[in-house]
């Protein structure tokens, strides 16, 4: 009887360090995918300012008017005279 | 003596005891709403979740006003001085001069925030960050472009410094294109990481895009050739509006004057008026194909029904109405074509009272446009004065009412669509708006062929012709109202146009207001430029020409 006890006793008390050790181990992992996510989060951001800039950078670069002056000047395409245009 | 030693030991051991117990009572019962407060104050932040302003496409996806973010950096000089050497190093990434930045950091040496550099780009402060000087604070700001410039300024309009909406599309707009921040409670560690997120106090709200109808490359076109002719004619102002005769949508509004949304401004800035919206003029002669659609819509006239406009005057009551010289015997198609005020007077004068009023007011003049765009003109347009013979030929040729080059491009709208009135939208349309049918295509067709005869070479308008296409317009040279009057030394060149004529597809107004070089008139200020727009839009469009016969006839004139 005594023993019976003292082995459950033993057992609740090697579930509660156990536990203990899981609770302490949970969190950590939690701050480790937290930051992961903090991290992600940023990239995120990153990302958007790096589609925005580009976006800004497509409109400069394919702007009407510079496509026109490129095709002139280093490409050498003029419009099409009137006669030459042949209707669809 | 064994048993006094071994009881000593256990009252100190008790004592200790007791006295640590006696702490924890304390900290955890009676001191812990301070202690927590003060834990939480250490750790427990509350952070703002940045959103961002929505983006202005044109009607081809291309970006018009978008927000990009870029970085703010600052020191708190009261805390910690930066170095020389640091200041020496960091200097050229901010784009600033050394000297400079390290005396303006001494004179605010007891501040707790100095900005060293605003609206710095994100690369910029990759680079500044990568220098690890301690000391340096990034903060994160959005700046919003307008890749557009100028050319698309008055329709998109810019913010504020709280980036709110200040004029045009982002004014309107300004409920749909806004975001809201969002707020969190999160726990941070020592160094500053946030380990976790408590609460959302506020879920931000990212802000929604907005496609316009606006197609930037005519945009473009017709600010440059808008630009160029407000300064070649040295007229105070200039407007061109272009509308898809089709849907009704704003394919392009352009104002000279302008200014650049990039850069900052006061507001109140004349440029930054949208005079094609907010501005109103008197339409003069281009009424006149309203007062010839009442005319046909009597059934008593037809384009070749005969008035005779001799002798070149023609007195109403004690009005004296003036043609620039005797036309003689015009038809109806004549009178379009020349202009004349007699005709025009007379063929109103003989309609019942109200039936050029009428006609207009189903074309749209008077009415609220309803674009979307801020600060819509509405103009002067009322029926009080119809019993007067003068005030209805007046009317006629365009006198006595005042409309906005967008209500002018509205009521032309109509005329070009087989007699369907569309609303404008300055929102691309995903499908063509439910019309309401205001005249019968029939006639409509008939006064466009009218007005075909504007810009053929008898016309007043020859210059108005866009090789291979067939273009109805008319003309409109108005006197400006001074405060005595009319005046002979100001005026308004108008021409509002259709293009091409069997199939229209754009509608076109031009306005210049005050040419003040040799040429004043809309056939000779207006409609050149409305020529190299439409030429360089119906090109643009994909629109099949549909007067390929023409076009040696104008190549050997212009030549």
């Amino acid at each position: 009887m005594k023993w019976g006890a003292a082995a459950v006793a033993a057992i609740l008390l090697a579930g509660v360090v156990a536990s203990g050790v899981q609770v302490v181990a949970r969190t950590h992992e939690v701050r480790l995918l937290h930051q992961a996510l903090e991290a992600s989060r940023h990239h995120q951001d990153r990302l958007a300012a790096e589609h925005s800039r580009l976006l800004l950078e497509r409109g400069a670069r394919s702007a009407y008017y510079n496509v026109e002056q490129m095709a002139q000047t280093k490409l050498g395409m003029r419009f099409p005279d009137r006669v030459e245009r042949v209707p669809r | 003596m064994k048993v006094w030693r071994h009881h000593a030991v256990l009252c100190l051991f008790i004592a200790g005891c007791a006295a640590l117990a006696a702490r924890v009572v304390y900290l955890a019962l009676l001191d812990k709403e301070f202690l927590q407060d003060q834990g939480d104050a250490r750790s427990v932040r509350e952070v703002v979740i940045p959103s961002r302003r929505g983006v202005i496409y044109d009607r081809l996806d291309e970006p018009l006003a978008i927000s990009t973010p870029v970085v703010a950096v600052w020191s708190d000089p009261s805390k910690r001085k930066l170095s020389r050497a640091d200041i020496n190093r960091l200097a050229p990434l901010l784009g600033r001069d050394a000297e400079q930045l390290a005396d303006h950091l001494v004179r605010h040496a007891n501040k707790a925030f100095v900005y060293l550099k605003r609206r710095l780009s994100w690369t910029a402060a990759e680079r500044v960050r990568a220098l690890g000087i301690e000391g340096l604070h990034f903060s994160e700001e959005y700046r919003r472009y307008y890749p557009g410039a100028e050319t698309a300024a008055h329709v998109v309009g810019v913010t504020n410094i709280d980036d709110r909406g200040l004029e045009g599309v982002e004014l309107a707009f300004d409920d749909l294109l806004s975001g809201e921040h969002g707020r969190k409670v999160v726990l941070k560690d020592r160094l500053g990481a946030t380990i976790r997120d408590l609460e959302y106090i506020a879920v931000p709200r990212l802000g929604q895009d907005v496609a316009l109808s606006i197609d930037l490359r005519l945009q473009y076109f017709a600010y440059r050739e808008l630009k160029d002719a407000v300064a070649g004619h040295r007229a105070a102002s200039g407007s061109i509006v272009i509308l898809d005769a089709r849907t009704g949508e704003i394919l392009a509004l352009v104002n000279s004057p302008s200014y650049n949304p990039n850069e900052s401004l006061e507001l109140g800035f004349a440029g930054m008026r949208n005079r094609a919206v907010t501005d109103n003029y008197e339409p003069g002669s281009t009424i006149k194909p309203f007062a010839v659609l009442a005319a046909l819509e009597t059934g008593e006239y037809q384009p070749d029904t005969v008035v005779n406009t001799a002798p070149g005057y023609w007195a109403v009551r004690r009005k004296l109405i003036e043609d620039p010289v005797n036309y003689g015997e015009l038809t109806l198609a004549g009178i379009v074509r020349k202009s004349s005020q007699v005709g025009i007077s007379k063929v109103a004068l003989a309609l019942p009272e109200r039936a050029v009023f009428e006609v207009l007011q189903r074309a749209g003049v008077g009415d609220f446009v309803g674009s979307g765009l801020p600060g819509e003109a509405i103009g002067t347009f009322d029926d009080s004065g119809l019993r007067s013979e003068v005030v209805r030929a007046t009317l006629a040729y365009g006198y006595g009412l005042s409309v906005s080059p967008l209500q002018l491009a509205q009521a032309y709208l109509p005329i070009a669509n087989d007699g369907v009135r569309l609303p404008l939208s300055v929102v691309k349309l995903s499908q063509p708006p439910q019309g309401e049918r205001v005249f019968a295509a029939a006639m409509t067709r008939q006064l466009l062929s009218m007005m075909e005869g504007v810009t053929e070479r008898t016309g007043t308008a020859p210059d108005a012709q866009v090789p291979g296409y067939r273009v109805a317009g008319k003309t409109g040279t108005a006197r400006v109202v001074v405060s005595d009057g009319y005046t002979d030394q100001r005026h308004v060149a108008l021409f509002a146009g259709v293009v091409p004529l069997t199939d229209p597809q754009i509608v076109m107004v031009v306005v210049i207001n005050q040419p003040s070089g040799p040429k004043i008139s809309g056939g000779a200020v207006a409609a050149p430029i409305f020529a190299r727009v439409a030429e360089r839009a119906l090109r643009l469009l994909g629109v099949a020409p549909d007067a390929q016969h023409l076009i040696a006839a104008v190549e050997g004139r212009r030549s």
